[in-house]
C-alpha cells in the first residue's frame, strides 16, 4: 500500500537525521502520541501529564529546552510554540549514548553538542553568555524545593560559584575588571577533562517480548 | 380442566432428564473433586486445546498481514529505557570527583555539573514514564480471540471471523451460565456450611470441618472461574501465627490463595452479599473483620492483628499490602502497617498469564459486577503462585526497609518490576512530601558544604 511505503521512508529519513534505530523511533513515536494526546504537535502544557517530572526542580528549564530554537536548530534565539515529532527526536538525540565505533573527532563533536545543550539551559536570554543573574536563577531553582533555604543563602552560593568559574576562565582579575559572563568557550574550558559522555545519555533497552508463565 | 397434550409431557420429561444429567455431571466432575482436592485434568486439557487454536489463528493473521504488507505486532517491552539506579548523592560526588584535579581540599559548594543529574532524570521521565504505564492492562502480543486487547483487529478472513464469532457464542451462552451456576453453588455452600459448623462446640472436630468446608467452597469457586493454577514450592506454605503477604492484581487473588491453604482473612465489613458471606465465615473460624470506622485507626488495626498473630493456634493472616490492584507487570510500594507487627512473614508471588484473560481490575474504570462478568466471559484464568521462604524483620531494620525487602523478593520471583511508587497514585496526584524529598536532599548537600565553609 502506498501509505505504508512512505511511512517507512520517513522512518529511514529520521534514522539518518537523528541516529536512532527504527525500533527506537517507533517506540518514541508511541510515546510522542501518548504525550500529545494523538495530536501531530506537542505544546508546553502536554508535559504536565508526566507525573514523575513534578519531582524535578528544574522542570521548567527542561521543558523550555524542548522549545528552544537553538536546540531545535531553527534559529539563534526565541521559543517555538509547538514541536512536531522530528523536533522531539532532535532534542532526544542530544541524549543518545556515544557510539563506541565513532572516531575521536566525532566523539569530540558529540561532546560539544551535549555541552551546548546544557549551555543553552543556563543562558536563558540567548546572548551567548551566562551572566551572574542567570547563574543565580539556576541555583535558586535547584534549591527551590527546600523551604528552609532563604533566598540570600542561595544567592551567596551562586556568587561563590561564579567567582570560582571566573578564576578558572580569566585567571587573576584586576580590581575594577568586570567579569561579563561565561561564554561557550569558557564553558568548554571548565568541562575539560571531566567525563560527561556517560552522564549525559539515556540507555535504550533491547526490545524483547515477555516470557509467559506456564 | 387442564388437558395435557402428549407433546407437553414429552418436553417436561426431556427437561427433567437433561437437568438430572447436568447435575450428575456437575457433581461428578466438579463438586466431588473439589471436596477431595483432586483434579481430573480437564482444565489443563482445555488450556492446551485453546493454545493450539490461538496458534492457528495467529498464523492466519500473520499470513493475511504479510499479504497486505501490514505491521502486525508491536514488540512488547517493559519500558524503552534503562533507568540508571545510582542515587543523587553518588552521581554528584562522582562528577565532582572527576573534576577535582583543580581543587583538592576546598569542596566546591555548587558546580555547573550538578545540573546533569536533574537534567538526565527529567529526560528519562519524559521518554518513559513508569507510573502511568502500570495502570493500564498490558498490551498483548498475540490476539487471543477475545479481541479486547488487540487494537489491530481487522477483518482478515471469513474463517477467522467465524471462529471469533463462535468463540463469543461459546463464552457467553455456554460457559457463562455454567460458571454462574457454579459460583452460586460455591457461595451458598460456603454460607450454609460455615453457619452449620458454627453451631458445633469449639474443638478439633469443628476446626477440621471448618477447614474442609472453606477449602471445598473456594475450590468450587476456582472451577467456576476456570482458573488453572500452578503452585510452586508448596513446602513454604504459611503456618499458624504468621502473616501471608502477596501482590495484588484482582479480588480473585483471595480465592486463588485460599483454595490451597486455610487462612484468616482481614478486611472491612461490607454490606449486602459480601456482608452475609463475612458474617457466616466468622462463625466457623476467627477471621478479622473491621468496621469502617476502625479501619482509619491504625493503632487499633495493628493491635487486633498483633493479638491474633500472637495466639499460635490461630490461622495465618492473609494481607495484600499494596492497598490497590496493580496490573501485574510490577509491584508497587508496600504499606508498612503489616510489617510492624513483628510476626514471621511468608511472601507469596502471584503472576497471571495474560494470554488467556486479563485479570487486572482497574477499579476506576469498572465496577465489581462488570469486572466479575468480564472474568466469567474470558476463556480461562491461568496463573502461577510461588511460595517464598519465610522472612523476619532483622534488628537493625525498620518496618519500611523490611517491607521493601519483602517486596523485592516477591518482584524478583514473579518476574515483576520492583517500583517505589505508591499505588494510590492511580487516584491522587503526587504527594507533596515526596516532591520535596529530592530537592531537600540536594539542598542539604549544598548548604551543608556552605555552612562548613563559613564556620572554618
Amino acid at each position: 500500500m502506498g501509505a505504508a511505503h512512505s511511512a517507512s521512508e520517513e522512518v529511514r529519513e529520521l534514522v539518518g537525521k537523528t541516529g536512532f534505530s527504527s525500533d527506537q523511533i517507533e517506540q518514541l513515536h508511541r510515546r510522542f502520541k501518548q504525550l500529545s494526546g494523538d495530536q501531530p504537535t506537542i505544546r508546553k502544557e502536554n508535559f504536565n501529564n508526566v507525573p514523575d517530572l513534578e519531582l524535578n526542580p528544574i522542570r521548567s528549564k527542561i521543558i523550555r529546552a524542548f522549545f528552544d530554537n537553538r536546540n531545535l536548530r531553527k534559529g539563534s534565539s526565541g521559543l517555538a510554540d509547538e514541536i512536531n515529532f522530528e523536533d522531539f527526536l532532535t532534542i532526544m538525540s542530544y541524549f543518545r549514548p556515544i557510539d563506541t565505533t565513532m572516531d575521536e573527532e566525532q566523539v569530540q563533536l558529540c561532546r560539544k553538542e551535549k555541552l551546548r545543550f546544557l549551555f543553552h539551559m543556563y543562558d536563558s536570554d540567548s546572548d551567548g553568555r551566562i551572566t551572574l543573574e542567570e547563574y543565580r536563577n539556576v541555583v535558586e531553582e535547584l534549591l527551590s524545593g527546600n523551604p528552609h533555604i532563604e533566598k540570600e543563602s542561595a544567592r551567596s552560593i551562586a556568587d561563590g560559584a561564579m567567582m570560582e568559574a571566573a578564576s578558572v576562565c580569566v585567571g587573576q582579575m584586576e580590581p575594577d575588571q568586570v567579569y561579563e559572563g561565561i561564554t561557550f568557550d569558557d564553558f568548554l574550558k571548565i568541562w575539560q577533562g571531566i567525563d560527561i559522555e556517560t552522564k549525559m545519555h539515556v540507555r535504550f533497552l533491547n526490545m524483547e517480548t515477555i516470557a509467559l508463565c506456564h | 380442566m387442564f388437558l395435557l397434550l402428549p407433546f407437553d409431557s414429552l418436553i417436561v420429561n426431556l427437561l427433567g432428564i437433561s437437568l438430572t444429567v447436568l447435575f450428575t455431571l456437575l457433581l461428578v466432575f466438579i463438586i466431588v473433586p473439589a471436596i477431595f482436592g483432586v483434579s481430573f485434568g480437564i482444565r489443563k486439557l482445555y488450556m492446551k486445546t485453546l493454545l493450539k487454536i490461538f496458534a492457528w489463528a495467529t498464523l492466519r493473521m500473520e499470513r493475511g498481514a504479510k499479504e497486505k504488507n501490514h505491521q502486525l505486532y508491536k514488540p512488547y517491552t517493559n519500558g524503552i529505557i534503562a533507568k540508571d539506579p545510582t542515587s543523587l548523592e553518588e552521581e554528584i560526588k562522582e562528577i565532582r570527583r572527576s573534576g577535582s584535579s583543580r581543587a583538592l581540599d576546598n569542596t566546591p559548594e555548587f558546580e555547573l555539573s550538578d545540573i546533569f543529574y536533574f537534567c538526565r532524570k527529567g529526560m528519562e521521565t519524559i521518554m518513559d514514564d513508569e507510573v502511568t504505564k502500570r495502570f493500564s492492562a498490558e498490551e498483548l502480543e498475540s490476539w487471543n480471540l477475545l479481541s479486547r486487547t488487540n487494537y489491530n483487529f481487522q477483518y482478515i478472513s471469513l474463517r477467522l471471523t467465524v471462529l471469533w464469532g463462535l468463540g463469543v457464542l461459546i463464552r457467553y451462552c455456554f460457559l457463562l451460565p455454567l460458571r454462574i451456576a457454579l459460583a452460586f453453588t460455591g457461595i451458598s455452600l460456603l454460607v450454609v456450611g460455615t453457619t452449620v459448623v458454627g453451631y458445633l462446640p469449639n474443638g478439633r472436630f469443628k476446626e477440621f470441618l471448618s477447614k474442609h468446608v472453606h477449602l471445598m467452597c473456594y475450590r468450587i469457586c476456582v472451577r467456576a472461574l476456570t482458573a488453572i493454577i500452578t503452585y510452586h514450592d508448596r513446602e513454604n506454605r504459611p503456618r499458624n501465627g504468621g502473616i501471608c503477604v502477596a501482590n495484588h492484581t484482582s479480588p480473585i487473588d483471595v480465592i486463588i490463595l485460599a483454595s490451597d491453604g486455610y487462612y484468616a482473612m482481614v478486611g472491612q465489613v461490607h454490606g449486602g452479599l459480601m456482608g452475609v458471606i463475612q458474617r457466616a465465615m466468622v462463625k466457623a473460624c476467627p477471621h478479622v473483620w473491621f468496621e469502617r470506622s476502625e479501619v482509619k485507626d491504625r493503632h487499633l488495626v495493628a493491635k487486633r492483628l498483633t493479638e491474633h498473630v500472637q495466639d499460635k493456634s490461630k490461622l495465618p493472616i492473609l494481607i495484600f499490602p499494596e492497598g490497590t490492584c496493580i496490573n501485574n507487570t510490577s509491584v508497587m510500594m508496600f504499606k508498612k502497617g503489616s510489617f510492624e507487627i513483628g510476626a514471621t512473614v511468608y511472601p507469596v508471588a502471584i503472576k497471571y498469564d495474560p494470554q488467556f484473560g486479563d485479570a487486572f481490575w482497574n477499579s476506576s474504570k469498572y465496577g465489581m459486577v462488570t469486572y466479575l462478568l468480564r472474568m466469567m466471559t474470558s476463556w480461562a484464568i491461568v496463573c502461577s503462585v510461588w511460595y517464598l521462604p519465610p522472612m523476619t524483620r532483622e534488628t537493625d531494620e525498620d518496618a519500611v526497609q523490611f517491607a521493601n525487602r519483602v517486596k523485592s523478593a516477591i518482584a524478583r520471583q514473579g518476574g515483576l518490576v520492583d517500583l517505589l511508587w505508591d499505588g494510590g497514585l492511580k487516584r491522587e496526584k503526587v504527594k507533596d512530601t515526596f516532591k520535596e524529598e529530592q530537592q531537600k536532599l540536594y539542598s542539604k548537600m549544598i548548604v551543608g558544604n556552605h555552612e562548613d565553609r563559613s564556620r572554618s
